[in-house]
């Protein structure tokens, strides 16, 4: 059989990396991550916030932030974002 | 003087704001102000001669924030127990 | 009485590694005490604010703060307490 892997190895590997983060509600993230932990809290570095609102995207850059597990629902790796491929 | 002296972790704050006026920021909109009594870890709350504010925010629908009317209910309580989750922000007496 | 003084401590042959880097939420953290950070709620309210200190839960002592709302201040309080389950993010407002 082949090696299984758990998920949150995978999101170890992309530590690096830039990840796109969705969250439970109409907001999402870019950034490069540092590290996380077991709760999926994240920190990120040069950090795009996306608040998708129905009049369009409002967008905030941010510097080293940690964000908050409780509120992720999906993780893109390796993606720019809702723009990046 | 650093006004963090005696501050090691959040709840120590609010330990140094028990039989003072306190400022609370509530889910759903609401403030009160109270002098605090008690508390425990999840921030549950008894508080005092309590004064509580709702903003009720009557905007149609789609208009920009800030542009509704909004309406203020003020009401006092001689003594309130607030449940912890509900809590989001707890400020006590500037102490400049 | 006796003269007999005990062993020094065993000199490590070597320095002991420097821990890795980790980037970790810890290590984050460790860092940006002391630092001015942005604090977003799940509400979208934003706590701009020196960050005192803060526990396991995300609970969050901060000073000077500004409260803001749609990018307006709102109020200010000399210290705050923020209750970790309402916080987004806490994104650094000066180099670390």
């Amino acid at each position: 059989m082949a090696s299984q892997i758990l998920p949150l190895e995978l999101i170890d590997r992309c530590i690096g990396s830039r990840i796109w983060v969705i969250m439970k509600n109409d907001r999402e993230f870019t950034g490069t991550l540092l590290g996380f932990d077991d709760f999926v809290n994240m920190v990120l570095e040069d950090v795009t916030e996306f608040e998708i609102t129905p009049k369009g995207r409002k967008t905030t850059k941010l510097a080293q932030t940690l964000l908050n597990g409780n509120n992720i629902c999906m993780l893109v790796p390796g993606s720019d974002g809702p723009d990046g491929s | 003087m650093d006004p963090s002296a005696g501050i090691q972790e959040p709840f120590d704050l609010i330990r140094l704001s028990l039989s003072e006026r306190v400022f609370v920021k509530l889910r759903g909109d609401r403030e009160l102000t109270g002098i605090l009594h008690a508390y425990d870890g999840h921030m549950n709350l008894i508080l005092s001669d309590v004064e509580e504010k709702i903003m009720i925010v009557d905007a149609p629908e789609g208009a920009p924030p800030g542009h509704g009317a909004v309406s203020i209910v003020k009401r006092k309580m001689e003594m309130l127990f607030v449940r912890g989750d509900g809590v989001i922000l707890v400020s006590p007496p500037s102490r400049t | 009485m006796d003269d007999t003084t005990p062993p020094p401590p065993a000199a490590p042959a070597s320095p002991p590694p420097a821990p890795p880097h980790t980037g970790s939420p810890t290590d984050f953290l460790k860092g940006v005490v002391g630092k001015r950070v942005v604090v977003r709620l799940t509400s979208g309210v934003d706590y701009r604010g020196v960050l005192s200190c803060l526990d396991g839960y995300m609970n969050i002592a901060l000073e000077q703060t500004e409260e803001h709302v749609n990018g307006a201040v709102t109020n200010r309080y000399g210290d705050a307490f923020i209750r970790g389950n309402n916080v987004l993010y806490i994104s650094a407002a000066e180099p670390i």
